[in-house]
């Protein structure tokens, strides 16, 4: 009984955490994804490198870089959001963003700003395609019809985002271009043992 | 043309050995589930013959449809069933006959050759026209004269180059029309292209030829909307079916008007202008219709009110009485859920 109640709470603890996750706003009332990184012993020109790299190659299909200076890139991406549940589920949209990473000697901040949504519906072939090339921005506050598809909008986006800002933070940590190495196949005797 | 298809089968198996598997997505499961109710305004059934909702006075059903989806590596394939008066005995074809079976919307495996070039094999939804089977790809609740004469899927296989977002071209050898298998060979051929001239305005220009309904023949389709502002979009189909020997055929034209008045909240009208070709001597039915829509969306339930008037100087309608008219009226409600 103590591992059942227990459970319950832990489940509607991690429910309650997971609500809380929500966008700032900044000094125009937009939402915003915005982290400022300790990067000690690592140079200005090194994270600057390699936020191009993340924005030209590691993204390459879904960003395209507009500027560029010696201490800024910016660039503009989109990113898919799914309605998944367990391991099924569909697309159900994109949300386009303006991304622009800053760096310094020794740290660097970046933020996702202009989340804008485009809804995704089944085509005739039974793809999720973009129903319309103009986007909603995130901010917008929803009718009482649609407030509930909304916030399931809000929540995925955010959780995108944040895996995005994880994926961003881990590739300026490191030096190189994940690339996976060319093993050649081990083979295996069974003549000796 | 057993010489196109096996270059095709050729350089579809070669380019099959040399690629390499990439990525597996999840499995994709989305569908719908629509039902309606609708009131002829002279108390006929069927008295609009267009496709599906055909009922009068009567909570009746549209259809359950369940779509997987999956992709591993550059291969994918999508299987889409339908069950309900819609999906089947309303759908062309019922698989089992008789209305007591399902209808196949879409059973095909696609290629990515490359982030450009793809190939597709099995039997899709028709590339021809603006209007689907499934309600949740319409606006309108009730379907056009235009859909409803033209072909609905396509089996084959067809070839896709995407040269830029802006123009793709397709390419394929099709069956006769709406069946699983062909009766008189691989008889068709089609293409589509696609323009998107400036952001949010799609135009397809669509050719299929050969066997279909009635007899071998020719169809020229035009499929366009553009999106506008973020409130108005306008929609276009024209078409012209040509079938072989004076055979008949047909040719029209609808527009579509659409305007978000509030959030979730979307009203839109559908004129259409609709001739059937004249054969030999017999005279060719002439249609005008308009219909007004709202699309009222909550989540993924969709409810759409519609009135509809169709007129015909042939009178091909009908009065309560059982007399011919040139006019008919309908009210529909339906409620459509997609997930």
């Amino acid at each position: 009984m103590k591992y059942i109640l227990f459970i319950v709470l832990a489940t509607f603890s991690v429910s309650l955490a997971a609500q809380q996750k929500q966008f700032s706003k900044d000094d125009s009332g937009k939402f915003i994804y915005y982290q400022v990184v300790d990067s000690q012993a690592v140079a200005k020109d090194t994270l600057l490198q390699r936020a191009k790299t993340f924005v030209n190659v590691l993204y390459k299909k879904t960003m395209k870089q507009e500027n560029v200076s010696d201490s800024s890139i910016s660039a503009k991406g989109t990113m898919v959001i799914d309605k998944t549940i367990l391991v099924a589920g569909h697309p159900s949209g994109e949300v386009s963003y303006q991304f622009v990473c800053e760096v310094r000697n020794g740290k660097y901040r970046f933020w996702l700003t202009d989340l804008q949504f485009i809804p995704y519906q089944r085509d005739r072939y039974g793809n999720f395609v973009a129903t319309t090339q103009i986007g909603t921005p995130l901010e917008r506050t929803p009718g009482k019809l649609s407030a509930g598809a909304w916030k399931d909008i809000l929540n995925s986006t955010y959780t995108k985002v944040e895996k995005f800002g994880a994926e961003f933070k881990k590739f300026m940590a490191t030096s190189r271009v994940a690339v996976p190495a060319k093993k050649k196949p081990e083979t295996i005797s069974t003549k000796k043992w | 043309m057993k010489k196109i298809l096996t270059a095709i089968f050729a350089m579809a198996s070669a380019s099959c050995a040399m690629a390499q598997e990439t990525t597996t997505s999840p499995l994709e499961i989305s569908g719908s589930v629509d039902t309606y109710f609708k009131y002829d305004f002279a108390k006929k059934p069927n008295n609009i013959t267009t496709s599906f909702a055909s009922d009068h006075n009567s909570v009746s059903l549209g259809m359950i449809d369940i779509a997987l989806k999956k992709k591993t590596g550059k291969a994918s394939f999508v299987g889409e069933l339908s069950f309900g008066p819609r999906g089947q005995s309303q759908s062309i074809p019922d698989a089992a006959a008789g209305g007591s079976s399902f209808h196949i919307q879409n059973l095909y495996v696609n290629y990515d050759f490359t982030d450009q070039f793809s190939m597709t094999a099995g039997y899709m939804g028709t590339f021809i026209g603006y209007e689907v089977i499934s309600p949740v790809g319409n606006f309108n609740y009730s379907t056009s004269y235009l859909f409803t004469n033209g072909p609905f899927q396509n089996a084959g296989i067809k070839a896709t180059y995407k040269f830029s977002d802006k123009v793709s071209l397709m390419a394929g050898v099709f069956n006769d029309w709406n069946l699983y298998s062909a009766t008189r060979g691989v008889s068709a051929v089609g293409g589509q292209l696609m323009v998107a001239p400036v952001e949010g305005w799609t135009a397809y220009l669509n050719v299929l030829s050969g066997a279909g309904a009635g007899g071998y023949g020719t169809i020229e389709d035009l499929t366009t909307s553009y999106q506008i502002t973020e409130k108005f979009k306008l929609g276009l189909n024209a078409a012209n079916y040509d079938i072989d020997n004076d055979g008949g055929g047909y040719a029209g034209a609808a527009l579509y008007p659409q305007y978000a008045v509030a959030d979730g909240v979307t009203l839109g009208l559908r004129g259409e202008y609709f001739k059937y070709k004249n054969v030999g001597a017999v005279q060719g039915l002439k249609y005008t219709a308009v219909t007004f829509t709202a699309n009222i969306k909550s989540g993924g339930l969709t409810f759409i009110p519609e009135v509809r008037l169709d007129h015909s100087g042939d009178k091909p309608f009908f009065k309560e009485s059982g007399a011919a008219a040139p006019n008919a009226g309908q009210f529909s409600l339906a409620a459509v859920y997609a997930f």
